[in-house]
């Protein structure tokens, strides 16, 4: 299942998880400077803290999370993540408002209450089996949505790929997230599980990617562009 | 892809061989999908069994039947494809063709409960087709798969997969160019060798 899953050519890696970590586990990836990407100017940079990144990744928090994985039965680290997912959805409803998805609103609502209640401080996550799927909202969508061009690509040091419109989208989501606001701790552990999370995604680029820089930021570029538009994007192709 | 034709044509499809299922006259766009698909599904549901070896043997004609392998390559390469020679060029499709084989048989190696459904279909500007389907994973979020097909011949074939937005012919198109820029076309077969080397091993 876990191979398959990472067969489905980046499906979790575009989930999310992925691109809020350091990159990925590359090897001996030469890294030169291709000719200049219009999304990504500051290639040179890019690349250098991406690949310091990456030894953080192999370094340090893979190693962790190898233990956590071992260590953490499978419906544990299912409910950690379960528990966060039902607190971003906060989020989520904040910013469905912001684009004017009323309806969607509602439904995200329904979503986080239900789970909040029923599914135990949103451990087990109950709406699903009720039908209400998980959507992806957050503000740097919602700046698409007003208008705000993407910017740059960027990658910071520890916290991976993002644009220059990113950056505020994300100052504004680790506000609107109640984890942001229970200690050092609990964000440890949401931190840690969501490596953990992202082993799958990261071995797929690893085995997949000629040039994990270049796969890492286009797959991370299409990604965000096709949640800002709802998938419409595919019609302009 | 939530229409589930699929499934029916999974049984049914799933009596054929292979060589049954291809050897139809003209396949719609959808066909073609759906026939890819079925195989897939049941590569993984043999996949133990079968082996890389065997999945890869099994998968090579569903790939390359299904797939415009070398339109596919031409895209990737795009005003690098003029400056190769016949020779380069056919070597550039034989290896890409393995390469896009061995993923499949490395990745799609194991079976829980996946199924693909059928959601609709599209015309593009440019005279193709679109097929929006979604793999559904037991107690995982729906995954969207759109294929872009071209006609050929009397036939479909599939130039792109898309998954949940994410087009596999422009990411490999980035890395691709790039590398034949900087680095050169010997150093680019290398690459996708050792690729595939390591997909046989895994």
């Amino acid at each position: 299942m876990a191979h398959f899953k990472s067969a489905s050519h980046t499906l979790k890696a575009m989930a999310g998880v992925l691109f809020m970590l350091t990159g990925c586990a590359s090897t001996g990836v030469v890294h030169q400077q291709g000719e200049k990407n219009k999304s990504d100017p500051y290639e040179h940079i890019n690349r250098k803290i991406y690949t310091f990144n990456d030894h953080v990744d192999n370094y340090i928090a893979e190693p962790i999370a190898n233990v956590y994985r071992k260590i953490t039965p499978q419906f544990m680290q299912t409910g950690v993540f379960n528990f966060y997912n039902n607190l971003k959805n906060v989020n989520v409803v904040f910013n469905d408002v912001l684009q004017g998805k009323f309806e969607q609103s509602a439904k995200d609502t329904g979503r986080l209450a239900i789970n909040s209640s029923l599914g135990l401080l949103g451990i087990v996550d109950v709406a699903k089996r009720v039908g209400l799927e998980q959507n992806d909202e957050d503000f740097d969508q919602t700046l698409a949505v007003w208008g705000v061009p993407t910017g740059p690509y960027l990658v910071l040091p520890f916290l991976g790929p993002i644009t220059a419109r990113g950056i505020p989208g994300a100052v504004f989501d680790t506000a609107a997230n109640p984890s942001s606001y229970v200690g050092a701790p609990v964000q440890l552990l949401s931190l840690l599980n969501t490596r953990a999370n992202a082993e799958g995604s990261l071995k797929f680029i690893d085995e997949a990617a000629l040039d994990p820089y270049l796969f890492t930021r286009e797959s991370f570029l299409q990604w965000r562009y096709s949640l800002a538009t709802d998938g419409l994007s595919l019609k302009k192709r | 892809m939530r229409l589930s034709l699929l499934k029916t044509l999974c049984l049914v499809l799933g009596l054929l061989s292979t060589g049954a299922a291809y050897s139809a006259e003209a396949s719609t766009a959808k066909q073609v999908v759906e026939t890819f698909q079925t195989e897939l599904i049941d590569v993984m549901k043999q996949g133990k069994s079968l082996g890389y070896a065997g999945r890869y043997q099994k998968l090579y004609e569903a790939v390359t039947k299904s797939h415009d392998l070398n339109k596919i390559v031409r895209i990737v390469v795009g005003k690098e494809w003029e400056k190769l020679t016949e020779t380069q060029q056919q070597t550039l499709i034989d290896t890409f063709s393995k390469f896009s084989v061995a993923s499949y048989a490395h990745n799609f190696k194991e079976y829980a409960g996946e199924s693909f459904v059928f959601d609709s279909e599209e015309q593009t500007a440019r005279g193709g087709i679109v097929i929006h389907a979604r793999l559904k994973i037991p107690d995982e979020k729906d995954v969207k798969f759109d294929y872009m097909l071209k006609e050929k011949g009397d036939s479909w074939q599939i130039i792109n997969v898309i998954a949940n937005g994410v087009s596999d012919l422009a990411l490999k198109q980035t890395e691709y160019s790039n590398i034949l820029q900087q680095q050169g076309f010997d150093a680019l077969i290398a690459k996708i060798n050792e690729k595939i080397d390591n997909y046989s091993k895994l």
